[in-house]
């Protein structure tokens, strides 16, 4: 009897061994399969959610959008704006154990800077070249004052991969990349998961929670709670706001949520091509009346809960850059009538794509029954993805429903869509005063001159209405109570660190 | 001679039409089909009377409520009414039957009548072609033709209709193949009758029958195929109705507001039991084999 009783109390050990090595996996659902896990590469939103466990960066970014330490422990802007050195922590190794250092950072930024397919050309641009001037310094010099580098540097272009393993590797190293940071690369299946283990030789060991995560590509939101609430994952990013009440209502799930940096907006085709010659896209008195025409607060109501928030700007709120003269205008039909008469039209035309997902979907309709009351016909085109992302790169649409993530730093966002010359720019706005504001923004070190160059910017382009913003996404993690110490910060990313099981 | 003259086939035709038709009369499942279908038919002819309010008309202030006094149906995520959608949708539903099988037949029915009536490389041809049509799942290829054409009722309709063809040739190119052997058909041939007057008063009356069927039974396909098309966002486009987009937007509430997906669910369901029924009635009442 004696024997029975040790052998059970051998299995319940067992059992329970089995179970806290189970709760030490972070299973987490996200909602699309990363493409390239090389942070030169990659151009994904989850891509950069799996690289913040994986490549720590030189800074980051607080939840208050300050700039924090990461890998560089301080730097020193040089008085003329033009050169900034970062001293770096020491005792920093990458994932298969080579030394992180000065001589490592200049690797990465020229990497960055002359790889064929390096995404982060334009981000690191204003850098002319690096010095490696001690093993625990490191120099960037630039072309010019370029205030917004270090807001660059706390995303993708501060990622800091091995030399080694990036030069050894140089073909492949997107199949199995090696970073410096908590977590290190284990497999990788496509369009299934993603895994990872705790790598000890981690500057930050002691803080890092979890033995192994899990990335599970489950792109349906609802799915994703689902299995969340079952407890098949542990965490599950970007849930529907629609859904909300069940992650509230649920006992053992614990809502995060924080505000965003992203935004949504329709933009106007203003000079790409033959679909530019439209009233709208020839007329800014007419895109005025359409954005009196739509309720901001009612899209945000009815299509999301209330739970976004409705806004007028590119740059959300919660930046220390944005501009609170501008208020979003109330919806006024008769101004909106006026104005179209003013126009010398009654009815305006116009078609809007989008790609066809339930959030654009449901803010395309509201705006259809909201602008035919002004007098815009409007007709909706949904696309899937592939043809929706092909059509706004090429300027193929009189009007499209634009979703950008945003940036911590004002400057990516607004030159990327209203500089002449600018990346996002597929409507092909144009104001040479803008771009003159905008590039002296980008050398301001005051941060009050700065704001103020900001306000000007925003009073143009919210005067032209390239593009109409409408409303900023906030982010909203579903976890189980089991999870712990998950801190929300603007760029939406889940920072590991100080992540653990609470039991 | 004299045979031939005794045996006028589209007479024979006729009389046997008549006595078809009051055995079509007698088939349960025919009229209780007949009289969903006709349900569905003044539905969508008379939506814009029936229908309580404007299909396409928001209400801010009643997102997703429930079945009530005013709403019967309960609203959808845009506080529409879902009755007023269900009623319009039918009109795409039924139009999505009825022309996708119409062209359908239109196309597949004169390519299978030359197949099976001139044979060798003629039917061989069209055989092929029908046959790698149909080797690629009826929804796959409505699917895909649908993506390429873009989404709009219009294109659903002419991806269904495309899809559906094969299946025409067919059952054209088989009862035209047992036709042929008929003495009827060397008769007519005996008294120098060109193909055409051969294929058009001898053999067509004789396909239609099976043909008829098929059609019915397709109908009901092409309103699934129709509704799955707008669920993937390949058919109506909004903010018209139609009951598989209305499917589409009411899984994100299943949970919470069920009745969005119920009533375009059990239309959907009505109406290709409607069609199945009607095909099965007429089957056992055209089908000389019964």
């Amino acid at each position: 009897m004696k024997r029975i009783g040790t052998a059970l109390a051998a299995i319940l050990m067992i059992g329970s061994g089995l179970v806290s090595a189970g709760a030490a996996t972070l299973r987490v659902g996200i909602q699309d399969d990363p493409d390239a896990l090389d942070p030169a590469l990659s151009g994904t939103y989850s891509g950069r959610f799996v690289f913040a466990a994986l490549c720590d960066k030189l800074v980051d970014i607080s939840p208050d959008l300050k700039i924090v330490p990461q890998l560089a422990e301080a730097w020193d802007w040089a008085a003329d704006g033009k050169s900034v050195t970062f001293t770096l922590r020491k005792n920093v190794t990458f994932h298969d154990g080579t030394a992180f250092d000065a001589a490592a950072v200049k690797f990465n930024i020229e990497r960055m800077k002359t790889m064929p397919d390096s995404k982060r050309k334009a981000e690191l641009a204003p850098i002319v070249s690096v010095e490696a001037l001690a093993a625990d310094k490191v120099k960037f010099n630039l072309s010019e004052p370029f205030v917004p580098l270090l807001a660059n540097l706390s995303d993708r272009a501060g990622m800091m991969v091995s030399p080694k393993a990036a030069t050894e590797r140089a073909g492949e190293f997107a199949a199995a990349p090696v970073c410096a940071g908590p977590y290190q690369f284990v497999e990788r299946k496509s369009r299934d998961l993603i895994r990872l283990k705790k790598y000890p030789g981690y500057w930050n060991a002691g803080a890092v929670g979890y033995d192994e995560v899990v990335y599970y590509y489950v792109p349906d939101s609802t799915v994703r709670l689902s299995r969340v609430r079952a407890g098949d994952l542990e965490l599950a990013e970007r849930v529907a706001p629609t859904d909300l009440k069940t992650v509230r209502d649920d006992p053992n799930l614990t809502l995060h949520a924080g505000q965003g940096l992203a935004v949504s907006h329709l933009m106007f085709n203003v000079g790409a091509g033959a679909k530019a010659d439209t009233p709208l896209g020839k007329n800014p008195t007419l895109r005025q009346a359409f954005e009196l025409a739509i309720d901001r607060n009612v899209i945000n109501r009815v299509a999301f809960n209330g739970e976004f928030l409705a806004d007028n700007q590119m740059i959300p709120p919660s930046s220390p850059f944005y501009d609170s003269a501008h208020k979003a205008p109330a919806r006024d039909v008769a101004k909106a009538k006026a104005l179209i008469a003013a126009a010398g039209m009654t009815r305006v035309p116009v078609e809007i794509s989008y790609e066809n997902a339930a959030g654009d979907s449901r803010v395309a309709q509201i705006m259809q029954s909201m602008a035919a009351e002004a007098g815009f016909d409007v007709k909706l085109l949904p696309m899937e993805t592939t043809t929706a992302i092909e059509r706004y790169l090429n300027g193929n649409f009189e009007a499209y429903i634009g979703n950008w993530s945003g940036r911590p730093d004002p400057d990516p966002t607004l030159v990327a869509f209203f500089s002449c010359s600018g990346s996002q720019n597929v409507n092909k706005y144009c104001n040479k005063d803008l771009d003159a504001i905008l590039t002296q923004a980008r050398g301001e070190a005051d941060d009050a001159k700065r704001k103020a160059l900001y306000a000007k910017a925003t009073d143009i382009y919210l005067t032209a209405l390239s593009s109409i913003p409408l409303y900023h996404p906030n982010w909203f993690f579903a976890a189980r109570k089991s999870v712990g110490g998950i801190v929300m910060v603007p760029d939406g990313l889940l920072r590991l660190v100080g992540v653990k099981p609470t039991n | 001679m004299s045979t031939i003259e005794a045996a006028p086939v589209p007479a024979q035709m006729r009389a046997a039409g008549r006595s078809e038709i009051r055995r079509l009369l007698r088939e349960p499942s025919a009229l209780i089909g007949g009289a969903i279908i006709l349900f569905f038919v003044i539905l969508a002819v008379f939506a814009a009377w029936i229908a309580p309010y404007d299909p396409n008309a928001p209400d801010w202030i009643a997102i997703r409520a429930a079945p009530n006094a005013a709403h019967w149906f309960g609203t959808d995520d845009l506080g529409r009414d879902v009755l007023s959608r269900v009623i319009f949708g039918t009109q795409a539903s039924l139009a999505a039957g009825l022309v996708s099988v119409t062209v359908a037949v239109l196309i597949g029915l004169p390519f299978g009548l030359v197949a099976g009536y001139f044979g060798g490389v003629t039917d061989m041809v069209i055989s092929r072609v029908a046959d790698a049509l149909l080797a690629c799942p009826f929804l796959v290829l409505a699917i895909a033709l649908a993506a390429f054409l873009g989404p709009s009722l219009q294109n659903a309709m002419i991806a269904i209709g495309i899809s559906a063809i094969p299946v025409f040739v067919r059952v054209a190119r088989a009862e035209t193949l047992v036709v042929c052997t008929e003495d009827y058909i060397a008769a007519a041939r005996a008294q120098g009758l060109g193909h055409v007057a051969i294929l058009t008063g001898q053999v067509l009356p004789n396909v239609l029958a099976p043909t008829i069927v098929q059609a019915t039974l397709t109908m009901a396909i092409a309103v699934l195929a129709e509704a799955s098309l707008a669920f993937l966002g390949l058919g109506q486009l909004p903010p018209a109705p139609s009951w598989g987009a209305m499917l589409d937007v009411a899984r994100q509430f299943l949970g919470e507001a069920p009745w969005m997906a119920l009533f375009p669910g059990l239309a959907i369901i009505a109406l290709v039991i409607g069609f199945n029924l009607i095909g099965d009635g007429l089957n056992s009442a055209l089908n000389p084999r019964h």
